[in-house]
């Protein structure tokens, strides 16, 4: 390829706010400690639950059962599988194991017939976490859903002022926020600017290898460059 | 502000998360080319606009994007109940027999 030309390069839908360069050790204060997880990937997978076969696959590629429960959350340590709508999921990991997945659930689709897709939308989305002991009082200031009420291991697809958003809850310390490229300016200053009264502060995540979500940083980044 | 239940979350939401479409269970002409224009018109324009118990759609835009079936008074606003497009046009059949 020549030098000159097109070359395109990823960056993070938050990248002009440098949270890099922000970002400190968390400590255990009453603040608002809040992040993005830049580059995961994302992809839309639709089905029928009632065609046999489809869940089967879904688990056997990706190792994470199919949730059949409204708002249900799968979890591994290769991600999560989450429930968005009855004949529809987000898969969330890092980028080279989605490409992975997809590529090899779009052949069994193929394979056994069944009329089923994946759609890649890693490039349309990104995801941040909001921890602290007020983080619920964030986001009741910003929505009309009952925050408090996501049971442990549940998503919830709901608004924060009006962009749409998907707020995954693990675990009592943090939730996990997903949210469009196109508001994620939008979203970000939404909820520093709710977060400001508690105290706001940029953290450095950890890749935690137990964890479904912070795992995912322990990937090499995707190059920058795209080739 | 309405509080609408989607069958497909199974919960009870705030009508920020909804978007209307219209009234449901408009019937199309089987056969629109053997219809007189009367007819057709009907179908394209116009709505019953009642006063009272009102069959419509809604859309749960913010949640799981799905289309389903809200019996409301256009006057006290009170919803009678929310079902699947399905479930719901064998209850308004009923009704309207
Ligand atoms: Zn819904």
């Amino acid at each position: 390829m020549p030098k000159q030309g097109f070359q395109p390069f990823m960056e993070s839908p938050l990248h002009h706010f440098k949270l890099d360069a922000e970002a400190q050790p968390r400590r255990t204060d009453g603040r608002i400690w809040c992040n993005e997880l830049p580059h995961l990937g994302y992809a839309v997978l639709r089905g029928d639950t009632a065609e046999a076969g489809f869940a089967q696959l879904v688990e056997q590629v990706t190792g994470l059962a199919l949730p059949l429960k409204a708002g249900a959350v799968s979890q591994g340590p290769q991600g999560v599988l989450m429930w968005t709508s009855p004949d529809e999921w987000l898969l969330v990991s890092h980028r080279q194991r989605l490409a992975d997945w997809t590529a090899q659930l779009d052949a069994g689709f193929a394979e056994h017939k069944l009329f089923a897709q994946t759609v890649d939308s890693s490039g349309g989305l990104t995801l941040a976490w909001l921890g602290g002991t007020e983080h619920l009082t964030v986001l009741r200031h910003l929505g009309v859903y009952d925050f408090e009420s996501i049971p442990l291991g549940h998503m919830v697809s709901t608004v924060l002022g009006k962009a749409t958003v998907q707020v995954i809850r693990l675990d009592t310390d943090g939730v996990f926020v997903v949210f469009r490229r196109s508001f994620a300016d939008y979203v970000w200053r939404l909820l520093r600017r709710a977060a400001q009264p508690y105290g706001f502060a940029v953290c450095q995540l950890e890749a935690r290898s137990d964890h479904p979500l912070f795992a995912q940083l322990a990937a090499p980044r995707p190059s920058l460059i795209l080739a | 502000m309405l509080v609408i239940t989607c069958p497909y979350c199974q919960e009870a939401r705030e009508e920020e998360e909804f978007s209307y479409a219209g009234e449901a269970y408009i019937a199309r002409p089987a056969v629109p080319e053997e219809v007189d224009d009367a007819t057709w018109g009907d179908y394209v324009f116009h709505r019953k606009n009642p006063r009272g118990w009102h069959w419509e759609q809604w859309q749960h835009v913010a949640g799981c994007r799905k289309v389903f079936a809200v019996k409301r008074h256009t006057v006290s606003y009170e919803i009678a109940g929310s079902w699947t497009l399905a479930d719901g046009k064998a209850l308004y059949l009923e009704e309207q027999a």
